[in-house]
């Protein structure tokens, strides 16, 4: 082998030079960078989107999501394939921005970073930015302060980017006038429905083909397998009727929690405020100070007078108008040096000046209410609920595990299971495999034990299975019913009714078509036309979507002019055009029309924009991969 | 031993021979090499410090943009186009400052700026987007002949649905309603052929567009 290289030197040397140079010019991570993308859901030029980072993002819209709906979110309304597509191309389009702005040698300098943290709304206190706030954010992303401006750097490089595309479309004001024009165009309109009905009796349908359609569709018409169920519910709330709660364990029980029944001392008072601004200067605090001492002196002059001089001199709006009174309060509900002169006062008394951050308070205490326990008599219905649950929370989780056995092991009968726990056996309506079921059976895992052979056949007890929270169930067949073929006799006419349904639409369809085309080369065609009605193309009230497409699709330069449509419950519409009436020049509705146009306008724009990036950065989806739990 | 001593003795002769013979124009390969690789890195830092610089200038003008300061905003883009005319924040200045000028009522250097833009900017994307909206402009002053001018040439492929709209509401303002229609339902085409080019999942708001143009088309059938 050595050999082989010594008689081949150059070519040796040269391999080895095609090894060294990319290590040279590009390091090892040219080699490292590619390696496992068995993984990645997309590729953007040269750039992978990883399950990791998808599945991130997947997370922090379902956040989002959750937030949105306020807590109530269905996992199964969220991770459908459309939301995951959804996702991923948001992704994707995320990254061709950043792509071309990496091209583009693009970057936010450290100034133009500090000033956009600095405004950011949810990182000021006081109008100003604070360094705490700014700090707790970036823990709570779990970031480094580095990492965290390098992210926000690389965003704002792609809002930079995108900004010039989308934001700044210019929508046009004659673009946008002609589309409103359209919208706001109304068409008089007649209308006649040929309706399947009227058809019927055109059709005739013979019982071969009623058989035909028996034999080819034979699925439709099996019933499927049935049974009836007796069942036992073992629940939390069952206990709780069978516990007892003794007069003894209560009283114990309010030895115990002694403290929960405290109810702290409480104390009335009014007051009379003369406000001090925080901010306020040696002079005005004087003026205030004098005036304070001023209001006091008048109310210790008549102190009968104390309700009036609040209505006339307090300056706290929530209670000058009823007489400075601020009802009962606790510790810990007024500010420190308020709380403690009232708390310091006796019944009556008045206070001197109190300073505090609100400003200067005159204060009369009014009333006390001093500390006291709640006597047994009071609380004695709430101790013994409580008492209640707790005994049947333990009575249910000690019977869980027994009743799962005894279910299973005296697997013909749910009776001693019933007498041991005192429960009733139900009995079930008829259930249908597949369809829809009431309760407890809506739940999968009893669906399915039900059904199963060896519930069936052999009519043994299903598992005990949990239905719910503290709740379990376990049945029994009482009877069953195997799926069958409905004979053709008894569906016979419900067939009839259906195929001649069907021909008859098609006649009305097909004779609708023919009139419609009859009416257009001008002949003059006897119908039944309906009241003459204005339609606007931008809510065509009363027409469904289909009928007011054709009604607008018809070219009105002639009148009148005829349309026709399918009418969604079957049958055939026709229209006749009477009348065109455009849009007024003045219509009040243009306004929010054209801010529609321009948000049309701007979409457009953006997603064409992106498309030509897809051109140039191609994208690959791995459909396989995001399918893919 | 010998034996290879001799072999070494032969090898170090041939290599001596072979470095007399090339060992300048290696050397010189190497220099060219070096003098090369220097060069390149030395024009990327240009442009990353041109860039830094434009970024600083763009920043400025995003911000005075969205005061609704129409002059800063103006004399920003002015800068940006004396200054930093190769970088992409020359462009996309310009294509924000358009939208500010117009929104203060100032369309004379709305349309300026956009015409240094569709000229001068390399980038097909932002050309496109400059050249449309230049167009708009003209098309609201009523200068139609000159709006259809700009449209004249075929955008790429993304932007044509929005090409063949403002074409049609060009054709429509000068009363050519046939042609104006057909320009529409060439649009309809166009945003179709795009979004099976890129994928539905893609444009999911394409059809809203489409329905746009629908009505813009349909509208004339009854305005003649």
């Amino acid at each position: 082998m050595f050999d082989a290289v010594r008689n081949n030197k150059k070519v040796a040397q040269i391999i080895l030079a095609m090894i060294t140079l990319p290590f040279a010019f590009f390091g090892i991570e040219s080699y490292v960078r590619n390696a496992g993308t068995t993984q990645d859901l997309a590729s953007v030029g040269d750039n992978k989107i990883s399950m990791q980072e998808f599945q991130g993002a997947l997370r922090e819209q379902e956040d989002r999501m959750r937030q949105q709906l306020g807590g109530k979110l269905d996992p199964a309304m969220f991770d459908t394939p459309a939301m995951r597509r959804a996702v991923l191309e948001s992704l994707i389009n995320q990254r061709l921005l950043a792509l071309q702005s990496n091209k583009n040698h693009m970057t936010l300098g450290d100034a133009d970073l500090a000033r956009f943290i600095a405004t950011v709304p949810a990182l000021q206190e006081n109008g100003k930015f604070s360094p705490e706030r700014y700090a707790a954010l970036v823990a709570s992303q779990g970031l480094s302060k580095e990492a965290f401006e390098q992210r926000l750097r690389y965003d704002l490089a792609m809002q930079q980017v995108a900004q010039p595309v989308g934001e700044a479309s210019i929508a046009g004001k004659a673009p946008a006038a002609r589309w409103a024009l359209a919208q706001l165009e109304q068409r008089d309109v007649a209308e006649v429905k040929l309706l399947p009905e009227t058809y019927a009796t055109k059709v005739t349908i013979t019982d071969e083909a009623v058989a035909k359609y028996y034999e080819a569709n034979r699925p439709l018409f099996e019933l499927p397998e049935q049974v009836r169920v007796e069942y036992l519910t073992l629940s939390r709330d069952a206990m709780l009727a069978q516990v007892a709660v003794t007069d003894d364990e209560i009283k114990a029980r309010y030895a115990a929690k002694a403290d929960t029944f405290k109810e702290a001392e409480s104390r009335r008072a009014s007051h009379i405020l003369i406000t001090v601004a925080k901010t306020a200067s040696d002079a005005e605090i004087k003026t205030a100070q004098a005036k304070a001492q001023d209001v006091l002196a008048m109310v210790k002059k008549s102190p009968n007078e104390f309700a009036r001089l609040a209505k006339e001199f307090s300056q706290d709006p929530g209670s000058a108008a009823k007489g400075g009174d601020l009802d009962w309060f606790g510790r810990g509900m007024m500010v420190k040096a308020f709380e403690d002169t009232v708390f310091s006062l006796k019944e009556g008394e008045l206070s001197d000046v109190v300073k505090s951050d609100f400003g200067l308070h005159i204060i009369r205490l009014t009333g006390i209410r001093p500390e006291k326990i709640r006597p047994l008599v009071e609380v004695k219905p709430q101790i013994q609920a409580e008492l209640q649950q707790e005994h049947a929370t333990r009575k249910f989780s000690e019977a869980v595990e027994s009743f799962g056995n005894m279910v299973y092991e005296q697997a013909d009968s749910l009776q001693p299971a019933a007498d041991k726990w005192k429960l009733t056996v139900k009995n079930s309506e008829w259930l249908s495999k597949g369809a829809r079921l009431p309760a407890p059976f809506d739940n999968a895992k009893l669906a399915g034990a039900v059904f199963s052979q060896d519930a069936v056949t052999h009519k043994r007890n299903t598992e005990a299975v949990e239905v719910a929270t503290n709740t379990l169930v376990a049945a029994r067949v009482a009877e069953h019913r195997p799926a069958s073929l409905q004979p053709l006799d008894t569906v016979k006419e419900s067939i009839r009714k259906r195929l001649m349904t069907e021909e008859a639409t098609k006649l009305a369809q097909k004779e609708g078509e023919e009139t419609l085309a009859r009416l257009n080369k001008g002949e003059d065609v006897k119908l039944a036309w309906g009241p003459v009605r204005s339609v606007l193309r931008a809510a065509p009230a009363g027409f469904a979507p289909d009928a007011a497409r054709a009604v607008f699709k018809t070219d009105a330069a002639k009148l009148p002019a005829y349309a026709g449509a399918s009418v969604p419950a079957g049958g055939y519409a026709l229209y006749r055009i009477a009348g065109v009436k455009p849009a007024a020049e003045d219509d009040p509705r243009a306004a929010s029309l054209n801010q529609q146009y321009a948000r049309l306008v701007a979409e457009e724009e953006f997603t064409a924009w992106i498309s030509g990036l897809r051109q140039r950065y191609p994208v690959k989806v791995n459909s396989a991969a995001l399918e893919k739990k | 031993m010998a034996v290879y001593d001799l072999e070494e003795q032969e090898q170090l002769d041939e290599l001596k021979t072979w470095w007399k013979q090339y060992g300048n124009l290696t050397t010189g390969l190497l220099l060219a090499v070096a003098v090369a690789s220097a060069g390149w890195q030395g024009w990327n830092w240009y442009q990353r410090n041109q860039s830094a610089q434009a970024s600083a200038v763009y920043s400025a003008l995003q911000q005075a943009a969205q005061q609704n300061n129409a002059t800063r905003v103006k004399s920003l883009a002015g800068e940006l186009i004396d200054k930093y005319s190769g970088s992409a924040y020359a462009a996309m200045g310009v294509l924000v400052s358009a939208r500010a000028q117009v929104a203060a009522g100032d369309l004379k250097t709305a349309r300026a700026q956009l015409a240094w833009a569709v000229d001068s900017v390399d980038d097909d994307g932002l050309r496109d987007l400059a050249r449309l909206r230049l167009a708009i402009i003209m098309l609201d002053e009523k200068a139609f002949d000159e709006a259809a001018k700009q449209l004249v040439k075929d955008p790429t492929p993304a932007f044509a649905a929005r090409f063949g709209e403002l074409r049609g509401d060009v054709l429509a303002a000068q009363g050519k309603t046939s042609e104006a229609r057909v320009a529409y339902e060439a649009a309809i085409k166009q945003s179709e052929a795009q979004q099976k080019l890129v994928g539905a999942e893609a444009t999911p708001a394409n059809s809203n567009y489409r329905d746009m143009l629908r009505a813009k088309a349909e509208q004339l059938g009854s305005a003649q």
